[in-house]
Parts: C-alpha cells; sequence; structure tokens
C-alpha cells in the first residue's frame, strides 16, 4: 500500500474519528472462485470512501458483504462496534444503522413511494404513522420530488426512483449509507439528479461507502479513494494522489481506460 | 373512380379533428373487420352459420313438446336446499338475507361504476329485441296439438308441425316484445347516439335509479310470473299443487331484494362518509366470517345452559382476557428485555405440555383452557413486535380481548347441543351443500396452500422437503381417491369413541388436496419475484416475517390472481364429485332424485340444463370479478 503526503494527511484528520466499518482479511469464495481476498480497511465515522476498480473486481461483493447481503467465510466484520456473524440479532441491528442503495432501485412496486418510504420506519423503528410519514415527505422533500409521494415506482423516471430510494434508506436515519453502483443503471440525464442528491449527503456528515465509475463524483466528494483489483484493495489515497500521482501500475491501466 | 379506405371517409363525414380515433359506421365496421378479404369473408360466412345452427339447436331443445319444464319448476326447492326441515326453512332465509345484504354493502362501498349512459342503454335494449326477434324466426314451427290433448301425427309417425306463417302469428306475443324493445332502444339511440363534444354532457342513468328499476323490475316479476310450483319435499307438496313459486317464497323473496336495494344505499352513503376506510375493512372481514357464522345458523341452534354459562363459561373466558391482557401489558413493557422471550418460552412449552398431558391423560384441563392458554404463547411471542408507545400496547391487549371473546364464544356455543333436527344424515343438499363446501374449502385451503408454497420455497431443508413431498404425492392423487379415503378409510382409524362427520371427514380431505394445487399457484408468483425485492427487504431492517407478509407475498399473490381463481373456479364445480361418496350435491338432485320422482320418471335433461345455468352463472360473476381484481392491483406496476 502506497502513502503519499496527501494520504498522510487525510488520515491524520482521520485519524481522530471513531471507527464506523473495520474490515480485516475478508475472504469471500463462490464454489472455488475467490471473489474477496483479505481484504482489509477502516473507513472513519463521517468519511466519504469511494470504491473503484474494473468489473469483477470484487468491489459489489465487498459492499455487500458489510450489511451482509452477502456471507463472507473468512476474517473480521465490524460495523459501528458490532460485529458481522450469524448471530441474527447482530445483524438485524447492523442492518437498521446501515442503508443500502442498489443498482437497480429495487423499490416496492406494488407500495406507494410513500409506503415505500414508511414501511421501515413503522415496522422496523416502531414510529407512529402520522410522524413517519411527515419524515418520509421531508426526506423527499431533501431529494428534490416531494410531489411523487402518491405515485407508484412504475410511474417514476429511472433518477427519480433512486432518489425514492435514497429518501428510503435515510427515513431508517441510518450511521452508514453504502451505494452500490448507484448511477449505473440511469440513462445519461438523469445521472446528475442522483449524484447531486449524494453530494448533498456526503456534505451532511453521514459516513457513506460508494461503488461507483462516476470519476467526477469521486475526485469531488470523496476522502479517500480505494482501487480493487482481482478481490485485492491495490491503492488507497486521497482523490488528488489517486487522479495526479498514482503508484500502482494497475491503477494507472484502470485510470487510462476509464478517463 | 378510385376508392376510398374506410377510416377515411368516416374522417371526411364525421369532421373528427385528426388525432381522435375515427367513429366507423355500422356499415363500414362490417367491411373493416369480417369482409376485408376473401378467405376472412368466408370465415365470417362460416362461423355465423354455425352459431345459428347451435342456437337453433339450442332452441329446439327448450321449446320441444316433450320437455318437461315443471319438473324443475317443481323441485325448485329440492335444488336449492334438498331435505333441509322445512320448520326450519326461517335458518336459510336469514342466512340468505345477510349474504344478499353484504352483497348490496359490499356493492355500495366498492363500486365505481359511472352511470350507465343512455346510448349502451339504447343499444342494450335493441340488441335484446333483434336477438328474440331472430329467435322466434330461428325456433322450428311447433307440433300441432290436437283437440284431445295428444301430438297429432303423420302417417309416418313423426308429429305434424304447423306453417311456418302460423307459427309466426302463434308467437305474435314474442313479436310485439322485441318491436317494442327494438322501437325504444331505436328512439334512444337516434336521441342519444351523437358523440358526446357535439351535444353537450352525455346523457346518463345514475346508477342507483339503474339498480332501483332493476330491483323494482325483479319485485314485480315475482308477484306476476309464475316461476313454479312449490315445493315437493319427501315425496309431499308442501303447498297446493297448481299454485306458483310466488305463493310461498314471493314474500322472502322480495324482502330479500328491499334488503339488496337498502343495503347498496347504506352502501353508496359510506362511500361518501368519512367512514369509507373502515367499512371496507369491516365488510371484507365480515365477508370472511359470514360463510361460517352462517352455516352456523342454517346447522345448528345451540341450547344454552345459563347456569352453566354463568358459573363457568363466563368467567373463565374473562379471567382469560383479563389475566392474558395484563400479562400482554406487561411484556410490551420497553424495559421487559430478555425476561419478555423467556416468559413468552415458558408459556408456550406450558401451553404445548397441556395438550400432551390431556392426550395422556395426566390431568383433566378442559379444550377450551388448553386453547387459550396456546394463544396466550402465541400472543407473547408476538409482543415484541408491540413494544412502544401506549397505543400500540393497547392495540395488542384490546385484540387479544377481543380474540378471547370469539374463542369463548364459539368454543361455549360448539359444545353445546343443537336444537335443530336433522332428520338424517342428508340433511342439506342441492345447491345449499355445494355451496357450503365450495366456500369453506376455499377459504380454508387458501392460507394452508399459500404457507405450503413458502414452505417449498423456504431456505430451511426440512420445511421445503416436507412440503414438496406433500404437494406431490396429493397432486398425484385424484380427487376422488383422497374423497374416499376421508370418507371410509379415515374413520376406520380413528380412536375409538371418536367420530368424525362424513361432511367434515370430505371437507377435510377436499381442503388438503385444493391446498396442494393452490400451493404450486401460489408458488408460480413466489418465483416471479426478483432477488433484488428480498436484499431491498432485508437492506432496511425487515424481519422475516415482515418480508414475507410485506413485500414478497403481496407481489405474489397479485401475479398468481388468475391462477388461483382458476383453482376457485375448479374447487366450485369439482365439488360435484361429493355424489360419489353419496352426499347429494347440486347436480346429483339434477341427475338422479328428479328422475327417480315417481311424477317425474327419468326426467333428467331439464333439470342438469338448468344446474349447468347456475354454476356457469356463479363462476362467470368470479371470473369478472377476477378480473376487475386485475386490473385494480395492476395500477402499481404501470
Amino acid at each position: 500500500m502506497n502513502i503519499d503526503d496527501a494520504t498522510a494527511a487525510a488520515n491524520d484528520r482521520l485519524a481522530d474519528r471513531d471507527d464506523m466499518i473495520v474490515c480485516v482479511d475478508v475472504d469471500k469464495f463462490y464454489g472455488d472462485f475467490q471473489a474477496l481476498k483479505g481484504v482489509t480497511a477502516t473507513i472513519k465515522e463521517g468519511e466519504v470512501a469511494v470504491v473503484c476498480g474494473p468489473s469483477g473486481s470484487g468491489k459489489s461483493t465487498w459492499i455487500r458483504c458489510i450489511n451482509r447481503l452477502e456471507v463472507h467465510q473468512g476474517g473480521d466484520i465490524v460495523v459501528d462496534g458490532i460485529e458481522l456473524t450469524n448471530d441474527l440479532r447482530n445483524i438485524e441491528k447492523i442492518r437498521s444503522e446501515v442503508g443500502m442503495v442498489f443498482q437497480q432501485f429495487n423499490l416496492f412496486p406494488h407500495l406507494t413511494v410513500l409506503d415505500n418510504i414508511t414501511l421501515a420506519p413503522i415496522w422496523v423503528r416502531k414510529k407512529p404513522r402520522g410522524e413517519a410519514e411527515s419524515m418520509a415527505r421531508a426526506l423527499l422533500e431533501r431529494v428534490g420530488i416531494p410531489e411523487q409521494a402518491e405515485k407508484f415506482p412504475g410511474q417514476l423516471s429511472g433518477g427519480q426512483q433512486q432518489r425514492v430510494a435514497i429518501a428510503r434508506s435515510l427515513a431508517m436515519e441510518p450511521r452508514v449509507m453504502l451505494f452500490d453502483e448507484p448511477t449505473s443503471a440511469l440513462d445519461p440525464e438523469m445521472i446528475k439528479e442522483v449524484l447531486d442528491v449524494m453530494k448533498e449527503l456526503a456534505h451532511s456528515g453521514i459516513t457513506m461507502m460508494v461503488v461507483t465509475h462516476e470519476m467526477g463524483f469521486a475526485r469531488e466528494v470523496a476522502d479517500r479513494i480505494m482501487f480493487m483489483e482481482g478481490g485485492e484493495i491495490v491503492e488507497v489515497g486521497t482523490p488528488e494522489h489517486f487522479f495526479t500521482n498514482p503508484t500502482e501500475d494497475r491503477t494507472k491501466l484502470f485510470l487510462s481506460q476509464i478517463l | 373512380m378510385q376508392e376510398e379506405d374506410p377510416i377515411s371517409v368516416a374522417l371526411k363525414e364525421e369532421q373528427v379533428s385528426p388525432n381522435e380515433a375515427p367513429r366507423l359506421s355500422v356499415l363500414q365496421w362490417f367491411r373493416t373487420n369480417l369482409f376485408s378479404n376473401w378467405a376472412n369473408a368466408i370465415l365470417t360466412i362460416l362461423g355465423t352459420l354455425a352459431a345459428f345452427l347451435m342456437l337453433r339447436g339450442v332452441l329446439n331443445f327448450v321449446f320441444s313438446e316433450n320437455r318437461e319444464w315443471v319438473a324443475v319448476r317443481t323441485n325448485l326447492r329440492a335444488l336449492m336446499t334438498l331435505s333441509y326441515p322445512e320448520s326450519q326453512y326461517v335458518r336459510v332465509w336469514v342466512a340468505l338475507g345477510f349474504v344478499v345484504g353484504l352483497a348490496g354493502l359490499s356493492a355500495g362501498i366498492w363500486s365505481n361504476w359511472g352511470g350507465l349512459p343512455l346510448r349502451r342503454l339504447a343499444t342494450w335494449f335493441m340488441g335484446v329485441g333483434g336477438l328474440i326477434a331472430l329467435c322466434v324466426v330461428v325456433r322450428e314451427p311447433s307440433v300441432i296439438i290436437g283437440t284431445d290433448g295428444k301430438v297429432v301425427r303423420t302417417i309416418e309417425g313423426s308429429p305434424q308441425r304447423e306453417s311456418f306463417m302460423d307459427a309466426m302469428v302463434d308467437r305474435s306475443g314474442w313479436w310485439i316484445a322485441a318491436v317494442i324493445l327494438l322501437a325504444v332502444g331505436a328512439v334512444l339511440w337516434s336521441r342519444f347516439s351523437s358523440p358526446v363534444r357535439r351535444r353537450g354532457p352525455r346523457a346518463e342513468l345514475s346508477i342507483t335509479s339503474v339498480v332501483f328499476v332493476g330491483i323494482g323490475l325483479v319485485i314485480l316479476s315475482l308477484w306476476v310470473v309464475p316461476y313454479g310450483h312449490y315445493a315437493f319435499v319427501d315425496g309431499t307438496y308442501i303447498a297446493e299443487s297448481g299454485t306458483t313459486v310466488a305463493f310461498s317464497t314471493q314474500m322472502p323473496w322480495t324482502v330479500m331484494w328491499v334488503i339488496l336495494g337498502l343495503t347498496f344505499l347504506v352502501g353508496r352513503f359510506l362511500r361518501s362518509s368519512r367512514y369509507v376506510g373502515m367499512a371496507k375493512t369491516g365488510s371484507n372481514l365480515l365477508w370472511l366470517i359470514c360463510p361460517f357464522a352462517l352455516f352456523w345458523v342454517v346447522l345448528r341452534d345451540p341450547a344454552l345452559d345459563y347456569g352453566h354459562v354463568m358459573s363457568t363459561d363466563l368467567p373463565m373466558g374473562l379471567a382469560f382476557g383479563l389475566l392474558g391482557g395484563a400479562v400482554l401489558w406487561l411484556l410490551t413493557r420497553s424495559d421487559i428485555g430478555e425476561i419478555g422471550r423467556i416468559t413468552a418460552t415458558a408459556l408456550l412449552v406450558f401451553a404445548v405440555f397441556n395438550w400432551v398431558a390431556a392426550f395422556f391423560g395426566w390431568y383433566p384441563m378442559l379444550q377450551k383452557a388448553r386453547i387459550s392458554f396456546l394463544l396466550l404463547a402465541l400472543a407473547a411471542l408476538l409482543a415484541p413486535n408491540f413494544i412502544g408507545d401506549t397505543a400500540k400496547r393497547r392495540q395488542l391487549v384490546l385484540g387479544w380481548l377481543g380474540v378471547m371473546a370469539l374463542v369463548h364464544y364459539l368454543a361455549t356455543m360448539i359444545n353445546t347441543p343443537s336444537t335443530v333436527d336433522l332428520q338424517s344424515d342428508e340433511f342439506l343438499g342441492g345447491l345449499g351443500l355445494t355451496l357450503f363446501v365450495a366456500v369453506i374449502v376455499v377459504i380454508l385451503s387458501f392460507p394452508l396452500g399459500v404457507l405450503l408454497a413458502l414452505g417449498r420455497t423456504s431456505k430451511f431443508p426440512i420445511f421445503r422437503m416436507l412440503s414438496t413431498s406433500y404437494i406431490e404425492v396429493i397432486r398425484g392423487v385424484p380427487l376422488i381417491s383422497v374423497l374416499i379415503f376421508f370418507s371410509v378409510m379415515v374413520p376406520l382409524f380413528l380412536p375409538d369413541g371418536m367420530e368424525l362427520a362424513e361432511l367434515a371427514a370430505v371437507l377435510t380431505g377436499y381442503t388438503l388436496f385444493s391446498a396442494a394445487y393452490l400451493a404450486e399457484n401460489v408458488r408460480g408468483g413466489l418465483q416471479s419475484i426478483t432477488k433484488g425485492q428480498y436484499e431491498a427487504a432485508d437492506a432496511i431492517g425487515l424481519t422475516a416475517a415482515q418480508r414475507t407478509g410485506f413485500i414478497v407475498l403481496p407481489q405474489a399473490l397479485t401475479v398468481s390472481i388468475p391462477q388461483l381463481v382458476g383453482q376457485v373456479i375448479s374447487s366450485f364445480k369439482e365439488t360435484s364429485l361429493l355424489a360419489i361418496i353419496g352426499l347429494f350435491d347440486f347436480l346429483r338432485v339434477a341427475n338422479s332424485v328428479i328422475p327417480a320422482q315417481s311424477e317425474f320418471m327419468g326426467v333428467k335433461r331439464e333439470g342438469i340444463l338448468v344446474v349447468a345455468m347456475i354454476y356457469f352463472f356463479f363462476n362467470f360473476i368470479i371470473s369478472k370479478y377476477s378480473q376487475r381484481l386485475e386490473r385494480r392491483v395492476g395500477l402499481g406496476e404501470r
């Protein structure tokens, strides 16, 4: 792992914060294929970490291990001091603190936008319906689509759906937000509206881990960028370091292909 | 001159703006749709000919001089309920009245029909009028009845028929009806047929007036039309022969239709009031409860021993309600923690142990108490879902009180002997029995089928294995063998002193059978749910039960509505197999009971035709309703 001055400075800035996500030697196998090879990383509270890398590099697998949508076979994952084990109670606790936004939005098509957002607060957080609804409307306002509350997901554009999905995750008042390629399934003209919402979120101080190919977004808001390939973290650094002075050949190759 | 295509002609004539769909005249419609080319024209002609021949065949059958419709008219009561005791018949009316009232209420609450456009009414009038006229012409001329009341025969022995002209004159009553209908339709049509946009607001009748005119006409017909000679029970006429059904049942039927109209009005009123949500939930709940409650009314009337009720039943119910409520109130305290789980588990162990103890006879405990303890344990297990503010806790406690009231009421009633005197095993038959079996089987097999489907798609191998083998075994066996097994074999396996009524055994078997098929239909729906839906539900922190209840099942059931309705329809029709194990279902009454009466020896076809029509009527309603349901729930997926 290579650390230059800027990265050192960023690490200093983050050093006195609490650890939010700690991964130590995480291994993940699909049959004989090893998708994650000893991934070790720490994400601090309030940090915006962008994970990038070529497809098949294991970045989605890793982010999905963090709220146990995938089960890791080796190593430890600790989220906000809770270790991810087979204990259902720990999994439930972590899932209610970690929000996740998917590539395919995964909104519930049979529920209105408002019901999509209020479902978990009402049934998991046990909030009264009125309170949950007013919070949902405030969140819709925040993501810029307050007028769509009564519609069904199928009646919205892709960008609007993804913003509803973000609002749905935020409704649980999570401490960590995971984004799994949130703009990859969107038409080009809708990417910006989703990225704008994510930027606003990043500035609000929530811990974010974002798997994305949007290098502009990474350069603008990431505290650190992690580059993965072949199931390993190849290079970690600030955007400045990453884009102007990458040390690893594989990073350079990736950047030359994508930029 | 070059021919213009019909659409541009229509555009020119109607002066429709090009962005609206052009209206074709009748002739143009025929040319574009039925006679567009040679092949199409030939198919149209052949199809029309086939329909024409079928209509002629049906008409000749129905109006043939050999038909004895009097057999059906006399046996209307037998077709409906067979041998239900005359002295208790008021129960049937009460039950029917309740269903009719509930139907009216629901129709009023749920209906989102607009008015009936007069234009459409005009087409109906003209259509019916035209059909009558067609039928009158198509039917072959009647045979000639001689002065001695016998058919006049030709030398070869075939019946002699009147001439075509004479037949037309004989049927002048029908002609007049057809002409009146056609005339009224034509007048309405010419008055209101123009497109809306040119002549102000669309003329239509409000739905309320349509319903009330319809009900008024039906009631009028009850007092005018001689629907049939009245009932024939156990070989004797209950009313004098020669009078019509109206004399003994016109009053109850009038009451039924009045109830329908009034409850429809109430429903319309509720629909526009602010209680509409409550009314919808309430009517749905009533529909679910009413089959059980009504069959109860029809089949049982407990003679209560009030001393026992006051000394035992009531205190016990109260004790369980209040003490259990208090326990649940404590278990939903927010600081309960582990104690809650431990208490609930202990309760469950105790409740299950009670059943084991009762089975081996270690100590006697009333079944009612055992059921109550089991329910209490389940409620305690559910309690963590209700931890929170006072309102939530109150919900659980009130729900508990409601369940206890219902369970103790039912248990007391079931354990009390009935005063309804049912003479024989075949106390109920005909349409009553068919509907009874169909409704109970559908309601009971539905939750069972959903559970089986969930089991088969579960990630736990034991559930998967059990459900899969159950479903495959049942599906590999014909329904008849399941019914025979349950009616003949199961009683042999029961311990001494335990009896299972034939009907109960059959209901059990049929429910288990139907559940296996329902499960496969639901499984199809479950498989259509994408992995992303599961992941999203997990990611927002829903438990497995919440994920199933809120996300997976609603979508899976929506997808499988067409198959589920198909299953309901076939369950309903296959009740006719009950005849095989000796029950007198609807079809068997027409097929064996009526033809065995000395007055109507061998008269079978009429009854079967009527039975088929009534089956069709019910299934048509079910399938229409399912189409509406599909459209309504389809909204979310647009």
